[in-house]
Order: C-alpha cells, then structure tokens, then sequence
C-alpha cells in the first residue's frame, strides 16, 4: 500500500506512524481528511475524482490494455505484419480459434487444425483450401519466430504464441496472406504514433499561438483571435485532403507517415490554442502573476515558470480529449487514400480494406480491426471525459 | 432599430474579413502545390501527343495571369470569389462555376437537412433525457452519443449497404436514378432526388444527432438545477410547461451558437460518405480535384465556398440569436 495517498480518504496510519494508538475522534477523523485535501495538489485531486467514476475508470483499463498490446505488438504478433511475413498458403482466409476439443477427443495444449491447399482436377483447376480435421496443429506459448526490435532496439525472436508446424492465424489473413492479428496490433501503434505526433506538434503551435494571445491581451489577443477563428471554420478534413494531397508521391512510407503527422499538427492546433488562451486570460489577472511582474520577471519566466504550471493539469486533460480526433482524422485520410497507403499497417488502412463488396459478402473477418478501432476512440473519449469532469473543481455540483 | 442595422452590420464585416482570412489560406494552400496550372495544363498536352516546350509553358502563364505577383493574384482571386467566379478548372478547361452547376446546392442542401434531422431529433430527446432521472436513459443515450463519434460514418453506410444489397438487392447508391441524371429541373426530378436522398442524409446526420444531443443534454441540464427552475416549479408550473418555457429557453441560445460548428463537423463527412455512396455532388469533386487530378483551382473553389457557407450560417445565427434572444437584443439596444 504504498500508492500515493488518497487526498479524500487519508490513510491513519502512514500519517501517525503505525506504533502509536491513537483513538481519533471523529471531529480529527474530518479535520485530518479536509487537510488532506486542502495540502493534495492538482494532480492527486484529478485522480481521486477520477477513480470514482466508473466508466471512465473501465475505459482507462481498456485504453491502458490496448496501448500495451501497441507497445508489445511484435512481441504478440505470431507473424511479420509486413509481405515478408505473407502466408501464400492461406490467402483470405477464414480466422482459426484455437480450440481444446475436435472429434478425435481432448487435449490440455489447444491446437488448431491444418489446413490443406491444392489444386486438381476436382476443383477445377482451381486453388481450394480445406480445412484437415484430423490433422492437429498444436499451439505453443513463448516459440521463436521472426525477428524483430522490442521497442526498437531490443532485439528479440520470441513471441507470445505460434506453432511448430502449419500455422495459426487467429484473426484470418487478407488477400495477400498477411497476418490480421499481427498487423491490427501493428495497426494500433501506428495510429498511437501518428496521433501522438500530430497532437504534440499542434500542442506546441497552440502554447504559442494562444499563450501570447492570451498572456498579452489587447489587439494581438484580437488580430491572433481573428485569425483562430477563420482556421477554425474551414472545415478540417477537406483542407486535410488539400494538404495531403501536396505530397510529393515519391515519399517512402516512413517519410509518408511523418507528412502525415506534421499535417494533422499544423490544422489541429486552433482549438487547442483556444482553450489555452481561455485558461490564460483568467490565470494572468490573479495576485500571484502581479506580484511576480513587480519582482522584475520577465514576461516569458512568469508565462513559463508562474502560469503554465498552475493550469498543467487542464493541458493534460484537454489533449487526451483532442486525441481521438487525431486519430479519427489519420483514419478518414487514410481512408480517402491520401494518407498512409497500404504496406504501412495504420488503422486507416485496415478499415479501407474493408470496404470492397468482397470482403463485405465473403471475408466478413477482415471486420476484426474495425472493432479495436471503435474500443480504441471510445475508449480515448470516455477516459477524455473522465479526466475532463474530474479536472472540473465544479463538477461535484452537477450531481 | 438603428443600433440593431449597426449590430447586423458589424457582424457582416466581421464574416466578410473571416472570409478574407479564410480566402488567403486557401489561396497560399493553392500556390505551396508543386507546380502551377500552366505545367499542368502543358503537361497534360504533352501526354497528348503535342511536345511542348519550357517557352510555351511560360507562354501560358503569361496568359494566365500566374507571372504577376501573390498579393495581385489574390486580390483577384477573392474579389472574384465574392462574385461566384472562381476561373476555369485546371485540368478539365471548364469554367468552375459551371462545371459545379447545382452540385454544390445539392450537397448544401444534404448537409443542411441532416443538420435539421440532427436537431429535430436531438432537441425533444436531449430535453427528455435531462429532465429524467432515469439512469438506464441517461447512460444509453451517452453510449450512443460516444458511438456516434467512435463508429465512423463510412462504416455506417457500408453496414446498411451491406444489408440493402443482401435483402433487397439494392446498393442504395447515388443521387439520382439513371433516367433523372442528366436531365433538367423538374418535379420529376426533384421527387427522384428525395427518394434517393434518405440515406446519404440519415447517415450524415448521424454524427451530428449523436453530438446534438450531448450538447443539448448538457446545455438543459446545467439550467435545470439553476434557481429560476425552481422558482418556477415553487409557483406552480411543472410538467412540460416548465421545461419548454424556462430551462429550454435559456439553453436556446447556445445551442443556436454552435450550429455553425456542426455544419462544419458535416462538412468534414461529405467527402467520405460521398465516396462510399457514390454521390455525384461538390463532395465527390472535391476528392476528384485533389486525391486524383491535383486540381489546385477546383479544390481551393471548393473549400471555399464550403466555408463561405459556414461563415454565412454563423451570421444568420448570430442575427437570429439577437431577435430572439431578448438577453442579446436588450445589449444591442441599449
């Protein structure tokens, strides 16, 4: 028990020390946890309404789950999510759960069966897959497969799963083989990545714009204002699509994927900068910031130093909210087919490949992806809404 | 009466230079494009055939007007823009306004029936829900409203695609059926345009129900547990009447503030679900202008008359807000 301290429910014993018997009455018991609350800082005050809302408190389990498989992706993929890693023995095909039980009886090691490929006159010349129901692939933990960079410089060959012979693919295969599990995983860090780098980049370009705006008032507040607001109207994903469609398109996927991310930052930024120059405009007329002009700081120590700290918290809060639209906007761009194209495996990607009316008739799993996706925005925007109620000192009120 | 044509004024000054704010990203948006329409018109021609020379290419934006300075092109840009002319396509040859012909009303007026669809759903469902306590309510329709943000748009369509082409054998795809394509205004026409129309605009308006309602349910909430509430209820009124005439009224003003916000939001889902419906309106050609032909002219008419109609709407709330909002009026007046 060792976590931080719960402001609203101080812990007895850590604040007096286990030896000492102390009888606390129950006038100590309130005065204690109103200290508490009165000495918890910002963040330890965000996090103890947090905890108390339950949906939010899933979605974070959700998000932190679906963050981790990103960051472990390699690690849990069976196969290489790129072509090297195709399987030409079982295109498009039919996901295979790994089961305990068949008609030849049980085993403790799950195993799934193997599947057969050929071609003859029965079927018309024609490749056709079977599935052998009597021939068993079973399915190891921890086998060495491919080779690849845990974190990116880790170098490492186990994975989660796979088999010794045959193989298995739990979420089917697309049309060229590639492994679905394997790239939905590498799909999600992807989408993480971008995000995170679109949002970061709009997060600098928002301190700037709206901390001069909103530290320096007067007609920069209004002429930066101005112009805010005009960015603000032109309707986000068609000047997406118009600066998208600038890209060179010789560009490599790698140098495809920071173009994207540089422009999801430079047209997210407005509502961001809104929100800072709000939070400004309050803060700078407050005691603390007059007296730190009268000490003789300068106008970008008190900024850095005085004013950016006493609202960090609400920062935080307000980019998780902007990050589900980062990743809704890399997603509609991809889709579009201006942004990420198809080797790089991003969410976007994965959700245009289902939109052929064979995959909606025929290959219904190549479906699976869409369903992280949808966890992975829902889960943004509840934890987003979470934080946003618990960060809001007025919130209790409502309720 | 003086002071409210001042304010109606001040307020068409302040859209007209957000235009112009707007104009000037465009039209730098439109220069940073690798090569300019005179290369690409030239180029274009190469491919038919006709060698074409580093003189001729300079030949034609001298024609064009392209060698004369950013700020006097601009300037002709916008002042033209004003007037609905935005100059000839870059690679198609034909004039823009004609080449959009009714296409960008068509697409205005999908975007603005699935706002009202959005609205006239979220209003009396929003009010209902945060007048009742009733927990199973409230938490499905926020399931709801974050679904409408998580589950995109293009999904929905191809879902409902999926079960049209398996059940009724129909994709539900396009505007109008083959015989109205081409064919003039006419009653006909119209009719075969609105029964073609409930999709696209269902799904469109999707999203923007999911939003509305939060925002509505938020905005009469917040109002609900204020005083005057109360008060009212204290005195004897109740039911439906205290809703619609003291919360309701208040959250009104907010609530017409933001719609310039959701036309924008729908805006944003043209392009896609135009896509996957095979629309034929400005959405389509905005992806035809920019994701397959790089037509720097179109794109750039096109988003600009996309904002242009969110600027005006902004306007239109904003008068409207002040003849009936008497809060607004009276600051006005005085």
């Amino acid at each position: 028990m060792t976590t931080t301290p719960d402001p609203l429910q101080p812990n007895l014993a850590e604040t007096t020390g286990p030896h000492v018997q102390v009888v606390e009455t129950e006038d100590a018991v309130q005065r204690r946890s109103k200290e508490a609350y009165f000495t918890a800082s910002q963040g330890q005050l965000i996090w103890a309404r947090f905890k108390k809302q339950r949906s939010a408190m899933v979605a974070a389990c959700v998000l932190a789950f679906l963050i981790l498989t990103g960051l472990f992706a390699p690690f849990l993929s069976p196969y290489n999510p790129t072509i090297a890693g195709k399987n030409d023995d079982y295109t498009n095909g039919a996901p295979q759960v790994p089961m305990f039980c068949d008609d030849n009886g049980c085993s403790l090691r799950p195993f799934v069966h193997a599947v057969e490929r050929e071609r003859s006159l029965e079927t018309n010349f024609r490749w056709v897959t079977t599935v052998n129901e009597d021939e068993r692939n079973y399915v190891y933990f921890f086998v060495e497969g491919w080779e690849y960079k845990l974190f990116g410089f880790i170098p490492m060959d186990t994975h989660l799963f796979g088999t010794q012979e045959g193989f298995v693919h739990v979420f089917g295969t697309d049309a060229s083989g590639k492994d679905i599990f394997s790239r939905t995983f590498h799909a999600i860090w992807t989408s993480l990545q971008v995000g995170t780098i679109g949002v970061f980049i709009a997060f600098v370009l928002a301190l700037v714009i709206g901390g001069v705006s909103g530290y320096y008032g007067g007609w920069i507040d209004s002429v930066l204002q101005m112009i805010t607001d005009a960015v603000r109207t032109v309707p986000a994903i068609p000047l997406f699509m118009a600066v998208a469609a600038f890209m060179p398109p010789e560009l490599s996927a790698e140098e495809r994927f920071f173009y994207i991310s540089l422009i999801l930052g430079l047209i997210g930024w407005p509502t961001l900068a809104r929100r800072v120059r709000t939070h400004l405009l309050t803060e700078r007329n407050q005691e603390y910031v007059l007296a730190a002009q009268l000490c003789g700081a300068s106008s970008g120590h008190v900024i850095r130093r005085h004013l950016l700290p006493s609202f960090t918290s609400y920062i935080i809060v307000d980019l998780v909210i902007s990050f589900p639209y980062m990743v809704l906007s890399e997603t509609a761009l991809s889709f579009i087919g201006l942004g990420l194209k198809d080797p790089v495996n991003s969410l976007g990607v994965m959700l245009q490949n289902v939109t052929s009316a064979d995959v909606l008739l025929n290959y219904q799993w190549y479906f699976i992806p869409v369903i992280f996706f949808i966890a992975l925005v829902m889960a943004f925007v509840f934890v987003g809404d979470g934080l946003r109620d618990a960060a809001d000192p007025y919130s209790d009120n409502n309720k | 009466m003086l002071n409210f044509a001042r304010f109606v004024a001040t307020r068409a000054v302040f859209a007209m230079l957000t235009l112009v704010i707007v104009s000037l990203v465009v039209f730098s948006l439109m220069e940073f494009v690798p090569g300019d329409c005179a290369e690409r018109y030239l180029a274009f021609k190469n491919t038919q055939g006709s060698g074409i020379s580093v003189a001729d290419i300079e030949a034609e934006r001298v024609r064009l007007g392209l060698d004369r300075p950013f700020l006097e092109r601009w300037s002709k840009w916008i002042v033209n823009a004003f007037q609905g002319e935005f100059g000839e396509s870059c690679i198609l040859r034909v004039n823009i306004a004609q080449l959009m012909g009714d296409k960008f009303w068509i697409s205005l007026g999908l975007c603005l029936a699935s706002l009202a669809l959005a609205y006239a759903i979220a209003l009396p469902v929003g009010i209902i829900a945060a007048a009742s306590q009733n927990a199973v309510l409230n938490n499905s329709l926020r399931l709801f409203s974050y679904l409408g943000l998580a589950l995109p748009n293009f999904l929905l369509a191809l879902m409902i695609m999926l079960f049209s082409t398996v059940y009724f054998g129909d994709t539900l795809t396009g505007l109008f059926s083959a015989e109205y394509r081409d064919a003039d205004w006419s009653w006909g026409r119209m009719k075969d345009l609105l029964s073609n129309a409930w999709l696209p605009i269902f799904i469109l308006g999707w999203s923007a129900t999911a939003f509305a309602l939060q925002t509505v349910r938020a905005l009469m909430s917040d109002e609900i547990g204020k005083l005057y509430v109360t008060a009212a209820s204290a005195r004897g009124v109740h039911g439906r009447r205290l809703l619609w005439n003291y919360p309701a009224r208040h959250a009104l003003g907010p609530i017409i503030n933001s719609l310039g916000f959701d036309l924008n939001r729908i805006f944003n889902e043209l392009p896609i679900v135009a896509l996957i419906l095979t629309l034929t309106e400005a959405g389509a050609l905005l992806i035809e202008a920019l994701a397959r032909s790089n037509d720097q002219q179109l794109a750039g008419a096109i988003i600009f008359l996309l904002t242009a109609s969110i600027v005006s709407l902004n306007f239109l709330t904003d008068v409207m807000l002040a003849v009936l909002d008497p809060r607004v009026r009276k600051s006005i007046v005085r």
